[in-house]
């Protein structure tokens, strides 16, 4: 069959489907095969070269989850990355915000600087900061970590929210002020609650950031702040393979969890007034 | 009486230039004042200063009497209404509408009285549950009034509030403004780059020209009568020709000679003046008829005819010898069966043209 002038002939929709298709395959099993692996690791009991699956099976690794030192530190994470999003989005916010009010040059700036603590390589960034911590008597401390991650979630979500602010529609203000708002009024009534989902967006979006710093945690915390990250690392040192695949898959659970909240949220960002 | 809005002597920044210099204006309370002016002059500035969302560097604004000049814009007793209406997406039309009564610690059923009366006023009636994006364009201009009605401000301000609508939003929304009005009679100052929304809304006109109030007077006034050249070039509705003043006072122009009447009595003769006229002032006679024609009347040939919503005019070039010039005649009886060639004779009522000095 020919095909007519302004359509697409039949025998080429089939190949891009094809193409698709086998790239949509790649990708998930890109995604989920090294996650199918650790499952299989953490619940092996026994599997050795040449075999290609385990041939025995054991429950053990996940079972000595609640007496061994992961849970712990699961804990640990989940605080640090809560609250690096949570204290990371409060910080942002008037920070995007006044950003995005500069015009010109100021503006290139300012968001430049926010954005030099996401460009600089963790390692570097975390020297520095252990230096200052220690000063304060912060390092090896939660607190210390929970300061060290916010300097780069806050340098994100600064520029997260630059954009938010840009698009944002600064006529609202002006007809809530007329209306008879004071400033703070406007904040708690109209802004607030039109920025609720971006809130939202930005505090998974720090939450997702903390939550992958090593190299911050570690030379921050000098080992006594014990994070999933670093506890997973310590277990491949020392050769425990399956329990290091329960650490591995427990690192994944919360971002994805992060990720399913990103997505909600973005869907209920209303920014634009009607 | 006191007006309920007043501007005295308002100098504000705009732009590059000198922006607006010694603006004196005032509404009285019921009372609609449209500002108008080409693009670029101020308008928005002048509102946005009276709103207190634009600064000052000099003048002052009264609401009531009071000095409101150092006033933030909440305290100034004016609600400023945006060109396109700015509802909050997060609240319903009701919340939209009690907002400014909530924010003043209003609770309870005389908000919800005064929503209802406000929605009422608009024909929105039972509207308060609706999400405001659900609305079309007509019922969120409304919604916006209904707002600005519930917090019985002394004075409202619109912004070009006609503006980007086609012909039947228009009347919608002209009609629920002088339905805001009626509802509690705030002064009205509005801005507008359309003389024909102007014309229709409004009780006086003020034309911004150069940074300052070039003219202030009754629409019919305003129309018929502009003040200078400026005025009468922004209104578009008037041609120039070149006069001269003559011996016995009358004015020549390639259109014939005309009596001014006091217009011009102290005007040396020999002055070169610019005399502007509108179409309607053009008389036009056909060259073959004999008795009738006046003998000051001008020669000139038809080179078409332009068709406007409102009338039409026939497009002729004088036969002046020194330019040639086109000149809009309006077609009324015996205007309207000529066609391009056709060689005319044109006079200049007198009594409807304008004449300006320098």
């Amino acid at each position: 069959m020919s095909a007519r002038r302004g359509t697409i002939a039949p025998r080429s929709l089939d190949a891009s489907r094809i193409v698709r298709g086998v790239v949509l395959v790649a990708l998930i099993a890109s995604s989920l095969g090294p996650l199918l692996l650790l499952g299989l690791w953490s619940l092996s009991g026994r599997w050795l070269y040449p075999a290609i699956l385990p041939t025995e099976y054991s429950d053990e690794s996940w079972r000595a989850l609640g007496g061994g030192a992961l849970w712990p530190a699961l804990i640990t994470s989940v605080a640090l990355a809560v609250s690096a999003g949570v204290v990371g989005c409060a910080v942002a916010l008037p920070i995007g915000r006044a950003l995005a009010r500069l015009r010109g040059w100021r503006r290139h700036a300012g968001a430049a600087a926010a954005f030099l603590p996401v460009a600089a390589p963790p390692l570097a960034l975390g020297t520095g900061l252990q230096v200052a911590l220690l000063s304060a008597g912060l390092g090896g401390t939660a607190a210390g970590v929970l300061l060290a991650h916010l300097v780069p979630v806050v340098g994100y979500l600064s520029l997260f929210f630059l954009g938010t602010f840009t698009l944002f529609d600064a006529r609202v203000e002006a007809e809530a002020r007329t209306l008879g708002a004071t400033p703070w009024q406007t904040w708690r009534h109209v802004l607030l609650p039109m920025l609720r989902g971006a809130a939202g967006e930005s505090m998974a979006l720090g939450f997702l950031i903390s939550w992958s710093q090593f190299a911050l945690t570690l030379v921050v915390g000098g080992g006594a702040v014990r994070a999933l990250p670093l506890e997973v690392f310590a277990l491949v040192r020392a050769g425990q393979d399956r329990a290091a695949a329960v650490g591995a898959l427990l690192l994944v659970v919360p971002p994805v969890l992060g990720l399913a909240a990103l997505r909600w949220a973005a869907r209920r960002t209303s920014m634009m007034p009607a | 009486m006191v007006p309920a809005l007043e501007l005295r002597a308002v100098h504000a920044p705009f732009g590059h230039g000198p922006g607006l210099r010694d603006v004196s204006l005032h509404v009285g309370g019921g009372e609609r004042v449209a500002v108008v002016g080409p693009s670029g002059v101020g308008k928005t500035t002048l509102l946005r200063a009276v709103a207190g969302l634009a600064p000052l560097d000099d003048g002052q604004v009264l609401v009531g009497g009071h000095d409101v000049t150092t006033f933030p814009a909440e305290r100034r007793g004016v609600v400023y209404l945006h060109q396109a209406p700015v509802l909050f997406p997060h609240l319903s039309v009701g919340g939209n509408v009690a907002f400014p009564l909530h924010v003043r610690g209003g609770r309870g059923d005389a908000v919800r009285h005064r929503v209802r009366e406000a929605l009422a006023a608009v024909r929105l009636d039972g509207l308060e549950g609706r999400s405001v994006h659900t609305l079309s364009g007509g019922q969120r201009h409304r919604a916006a009034l209904a707002r600005a009605i519930a917090a019985r401000p002394a004075a409202l301000l619109l912004d070009e509030p006609l503006s980007a609508l086609d012909p039947a939003l228009r009347a919608d929304v002209g009609a629920a403004i002088a339905a805001a009005q009626a509802e509690y009679g705030p002064a009205m100052l509005l801005v507008s780059h359309d003389l024909d929304d102007v014309g229709a809304l409004a009780d006086r006109v003020a034309v911004l020209l150069d940074g300052g109030i070039a003219q202030t007077a009754t629409p019919d006034i305003l129309f018929a009568r502009p003040a200078t050249l400026g005025v009468a070039r922004f209104l578009g509705i008037y041609q120039e020709l070149r006069g001269e003043v003559r011996r016995d006072r009358a004015i020549t122009c390639p259109l014939g000679t005309f009596d001014p009447g006091e217009r011009l009595r102290d005007t040396p003769a020999g002055t070169v003046v610019t005399v502007a006229f509108r179409a309607e002032c053009v008389r036009v006679f056909t060259s073959a008829r004999g008795a009738g024609v006046p003998g000051n009347g001008a020669r000139a040939s038809v080179v078409g005819t332009r068709h406007r919503p409102r009338g039409s005019t026939l497009v002729l070039r004088l036969d002046d010898g020194a330019a040639a010039t086109l000149t809009e005649a309006a077609i009324a009886g015996e205007g309207t069966d000529h066609v391009p060639g056709d060689e005319v004779i044109v006079t200049l009522d007198g009594c409807g043209a304008m004449v300006y000095t320098g």
